[in-house]
């Protein structure tokens, strides 16, 4: 489903972002999977 | 996807769903309804949505504790997937197990045999940053409990504008079990005693064990000390100080309004000055300007003294432009409720019709018997480091003292508590992590200054500077206002 139509392509595999600044509740585990959902 | 959480979480692979334009209740219900462990939270305005994805849902993203991004696809393939998280983990574990079999611990740095707990006692500006910033270098083996007596955080900055109307209360509180949320233990409790021997901070309810301590507990305000100032003061520096000044001033009728400073020091040295030109502007929007004399009295010689003459000049250049009566050098000694003076050290004596006055200020009882107090009374730290002296015990922010080049203390504010928790995070999640902590505090802070009628002023500059701070001042102006609103927002959203 497409939810909004003024993105890029998405985050690059390779690419590094800083999780910190996600203000995501992470705790710093060795790996972290975002997943973006929504109400179909 | 919760398949492959269940088959990764004990190796440290965590899940967040996010929910572009969704809000709270809905991930709430979306969670019970898929039965989720994970957290669920919103991207209300599709901010993190937009930054990472291509508009599309699901999307997934899998990223390695650097930030490394592993995978970042539309689609949802659980055995590429699962194969490129144990990659990961298997690459995760020969590190670490690397790392622990050849690591020495530098000079001075404690080698932690295992799971460690850091306990953050107050959640002011300083506490909250300390403990999410923690959250996000440790994994939860190590756990984060912040001790607070308060069920919320009250954003201090924002009581100014409380106080005449800008705010509500509600816009400027925030309940602290929200950390909860985030992996951090929030304990509602008093802290009654801190026993840097036994590594042991005692509460109303009991006790808790610590291996590293951040005492964040801020500087206590305590009106009852002055005689009077219940029946004549209203204080300046709590949330129902705040709303009753605002009561006040709404019944107001004209006559003389007084800020006062009892004693030095005091959090956010330019408060007084921002009470004084904000009420300065109510009672000029409610027709009273006229009617209404408005002083403020205080110890120091100039605004904000700390820093270059300039600024102090600059301050007191403003109250004057607007007709507010300045005194300085008026050392408070007594509050007079029954003629409603306050008095000054060498006599002179003030009649108000309404009192603002910020109480004197005192390091925590709790810290009474622990050790840590210096000869000034507040905790003497090192200025780069943060530390108290003791091994893996730090203090920051109001609680604290630091001198300064000049010879003067760097003030009590909560971007200087804010800066230095992200230091002692940092120095503290490297000590338990083995490696050497290289974070130091600069001294560097800034402060915007309300002015009323929708502007502000600006100063920022470091404050280690010798042999006095340098800053940067700007004129008020509508821009720095506007930028002080933005700031509000942004760290009542950052951090909660």
């Amino acid at each position: 489903m497409k939810v909004l139509d003024d993105s890029g392509k998405g985050v690059a595999v390779g690419s590094r972002i800083d999780i910190g600044e996600l203000d995501l509740p992470l705790s710093g585990g060795a790996a972290a999977l975002i997943v973006f959902w929504k109400r179909l | 996807m919760q398949r492959v959480y269940e088959r990764f979480a004990s190796r440290g692979l965590e899940v967040v769903y996010v929910g572009p334009l969704e809000t709270v209740e809905s991930c709430q219900e979306w969670k019970e309804e898929h039965g989720l462990g994970s957290p669920v939270v919103p991207d209300p305005e599709g901010t993190l949505f937009r930054a990472l994805t291509s508009g599309w849902v699901p999307w997934s993203i899998l990223v390695d504790s650097g930030g490394a991004v592993l995978f970042s696809e539309n689609e949802f393939d659980e055995a590429g997937f699962t194969r490129a998280i144990a990659g990961v983990l298997d690459r995760g574990q020969r590190a670490t197990e690397g790392e622990r079999a050849s690591a020495e611990p530098p000079p001075g740095v404690r080698r932690p045999a295992s799971a460690q707990h850091v306990v953050i006692l107050g959640a002011g500006v300083g506490g909250i940053v300390a403990a999410r910033a923690l959250r996000r270098r440790l994994d939860q083996r190590h756990r984060i409990t912040i001790i607070d007596r308060a069920a919320d955080h009250v954003f201090a900055p924002s009581l100014l504008w409380l106080m005449v109307g800008d705010r509500r209360e509600d816009q400027i509180r925030r309940p602290l079990e929200r950390l909860g949320r985030k992996g951090i233990e929030v304990v509602r409790d008093e802290v009654l005693e801190i026993d840097v021997e036994a590594r042991v901070v005692r509460t109303s309810r009991g006790r808790v064990d610590f291996d590293y301590l951040v005492v964040a507990l801020g500087a206590r305000t305590a009106p009852d000390s002055v005689a009077g100032f219940s029946e004549m003061a209203l204080d300046l520096y709590s949330l129902e100080g705040s709303l009753r000044i605002r009561e006040a001033l709404d019944r107001f009728e004209g006559g003389r309004v007084g800020v006062l400073v009892t004693g030095m020091p005091f959090k956010c040295p330019a408060a007084p000055y921002e009470a004084a030109l904000l009420v300065e502007a109510r009672l000029r929007k409610r027709g009273l300007r006229d009617r209404s004399e408005i002083d403020v009295y205080t110890p120091e010689h100039l605004p904000m003294p700390v820093a270059p003459a300039a600024l102090g000049r600059s301050v007191a250049g403003l109250l004057e432009g607007r007709g507010i009566g300045y005194h300085p050098l008026f050392t408070f000694e007594a509050m007079r409720p029954e003629p409603r003076e306050i008095v000054a050290a060498d006599g002179r004596a003030e009649r108000l019709d309404l009192l603002i006055a910020i109480p004197p200020h005192r390091a925590p009882e709790a810290l009474a018997s622990s050790g840590l107090l210096g000869p000034s009374g507040w905790i003497h730290v090192d200025g780069e480091t943060l530390s108290t002296g003791r091994a893996g015990i730090f203090a920051i922010g109001d609680v604290t003292t630091i001198k300064l080049p000049s010879g003067k203390s760097l003030p009590k504010a909560g971007v200087f508590a804010h800066a230095e928790a992200e230091v002692v995070a940092r120095r503290i999640a490297d000590e338990i992590l083995g490696r050497a902590p290289s974070a130091v505090f600069d001294g560097r802070g800034y402060c915007w200054i309300e002015t009323g009628n929708g502007k502000a002023g600006f100063a920022g500059g470091s404050f280690y500077a010798d042999p006095e701070p340098t800053l940067r001042i700007a004129r008020p102006g509508r821009l720095w206002h506007w930028g002080k609103v933005a700031f509000e927002k942004w760290w009542l959203r950052r951090w909660f």
